[in-house]
């Protein structure tokens, strides 16, 4: 069930990606629908299911955006597996949680491509403090909207809210 | 089918590293080719492949929508500039009609004019503003009196020929009696033949030529014009066509004659301010 929920929310992720790659291209420069759905996922505390949505994320990211393939499921699967691990032993919860989470997520994911950038390509990305900043409000704001709505209507926990152990 | 914990990690790190350093593989071969279409890899095309239907629907149903809405937007536009058309047709279908007004009564002007042009005596343009036809006694009034040099006795003319002579004036307007009047009568001729002789009203729409012998040489068709011999009409004024010429019962001829001039429908005429015989002389007998 939770893996129908990461998929629908995928295709969700996939359609704003789409929505806003055609009417508002530059939209997608401040804004990672991709983020704020592997930390949701990655809120509940399973650590293995965080990777492998990090990399389904990712890689689907990667495959409707110019960047190179796996770039984005590396940094996703980065911020998946810290998210998951924080949430492992500390259990957060709320939209205060979860936009903190959220903000860590998208810088933590900007300085993977950042550097995986430079070391892959050898080059610079322009402007990224200004875009990491705001990607990271943005994302922020829009997820914990997010949250927030899922929350107050389906009276739902992040996926995965019943935490398992760290490890197997 | 479960999968078997053996083949699962025993650490999510070492899962992590794994697959990181998959991903590091893939991305160094990514990074080597070139991105443009056959070129990227297998996997990514696979990616994108299962995926393919999201961002296609989206793109449909966001250009349906964009559609429809130009669609909308055209179509209140096309309202719009209808109803602005429509208006324009009204407006420039009354113009027409202004300037069709315009353009016959400038034609019918044009040929008053170059007709009264012909005449030595002074003349003035009149316009008919009430025409009374149906009675036995005919008559129009037209819009100039006295006050324009209009005189009782003066004669009425159009394009197409003697329509009659003034009887009544006032300040502004003037009363003139139609040669079809059963009063009227003006002297005239046949312009094939120059026979002369005296043309009344019948009282109806026509008239009749009277002191025509039997014997002279009228048909029908012949053209009656003013012979200028009663002192109010000058001479050479067409006034009607003979349709009827008949051997009456004593010496003269019955002829009947159709006006020139169409009664019904005279709008401009020209009043020729004749010169009038004194009233001694016409009325002197030796």
């Amino acid at each position: 069930m939770r893996w129908l929920r990461f998929a629908v929310g995928l295709i969700i992720a996939l359609t704003l990606h789409s929505l806003l790659n055609s009417f508002f291209p530059n939209a997608l420069a401040f804004f990672n629908p991709y983020v704020i759905l592997v930390v949701y996922y990655s809120m509940g505390g399973n650590v293995f299911g965080a990777i492998i949505a990090g990399v389904v994320a990712g890689l689907v990211q990667d495959a409707f955006s110019g960047a190179i393939f796996g770039l984005h499921a590396f940094s996703l699967t980065v911020c998946a597996y810290a998210v998951a691990y924080v949430n492992s032993r500390l259990s957060l919860r709320g939209t205060v949680a979860f936009g903190a989470c959220l903000i860590g997520a998208v810088i933590a994911n900007e300085l993977v491509i950042y550097i995986l950038v430079n070391i892959l390509l050898k080059q610079k990305i322009q402007f990224f403090e200004q875009g990491m900043i705001f990607k990271a409000f943005f994302t922020c704001l829009f997820g914990m909207l997010v949250y927030q709505l899922l929350t107050l209507f389906l009276r739902e926990e992040p996926i995965e809210a019943t935490r398992r152990p760290a490890g197997w | 089918m479960p999968v078997p914990v053996d083949v699962i990690p025993r650490r999510p790190t070492l899962l992590l590293i794994v697959v990181l350093s998959l991903l590091f593989v893939l991305m160094s071969l990514s990074s080597r080719t070139s991105y443009v279409g056959e070129t990227r890899t297998m996997f990514e095309r696979s990616v994108m492949t299962i995926f393919a239907p999201v961002p296609k629907t989206v793109n449909w149903v966001g250009s349906t929508a964009a559609d429809m809405y130009h669609g909308y937007l055209d179509m209140r536009r096309s309202v719009k500039e209808n109803l602005e058309l429509r208006r324009k047709v009204d407006q420039l279908t009354t113009e027409n009609l202004r300037l069709r007004q315009g353009e016959g009564d400038m034609r019918r002007l044009r040929s008053l004019l170059s007709y009264s042009e012909q005449f030595t005596m002074p003349t003035s343009m009149a316009e008919a503003i009430m025409l009374d036809l149906s009675s036995r006694f005919k008559s129009i009034v037209v819009d100039r009196g006295s006050s324009t040099g209009v005189d009782v006795d003066d004669a009425v003319v159009n394009a197409n020929g003697l329509i009659g002579r003034v009887v009544l004036t006032t300040k502004d307007m003037a009363k003139v009696q139609l040669i079809t009047d059963s009063n009227a009568s003006v002297g005239v001729l046949i312009e094939r033949t120059r026979r002369q002789g005296v043309l009344r009203g019948d009282g109806g729409g026509g008239a009749q030529l009277f002191d025509i012998p039997s014997l002279a040489d009228v048909r029908p068709g012949d053209r009656i014009i003013s012979a200028g011999i009663d002192g109010i009409y000058p001479k050479g004024i067409p006034v009607g066509v003979v349709t009827k010429a008949e051997k009456g019962q004593d010496l003269f001829k019955t002829i009947a004659v159709k006006p020139t001039v169409d009664f019904g429908s005279i709008e401009e005429v020209i009043v020729l301010h004749t010169r009038k015989v004194p009233g001694q002389i016409a009325r002197y007998t030796p």
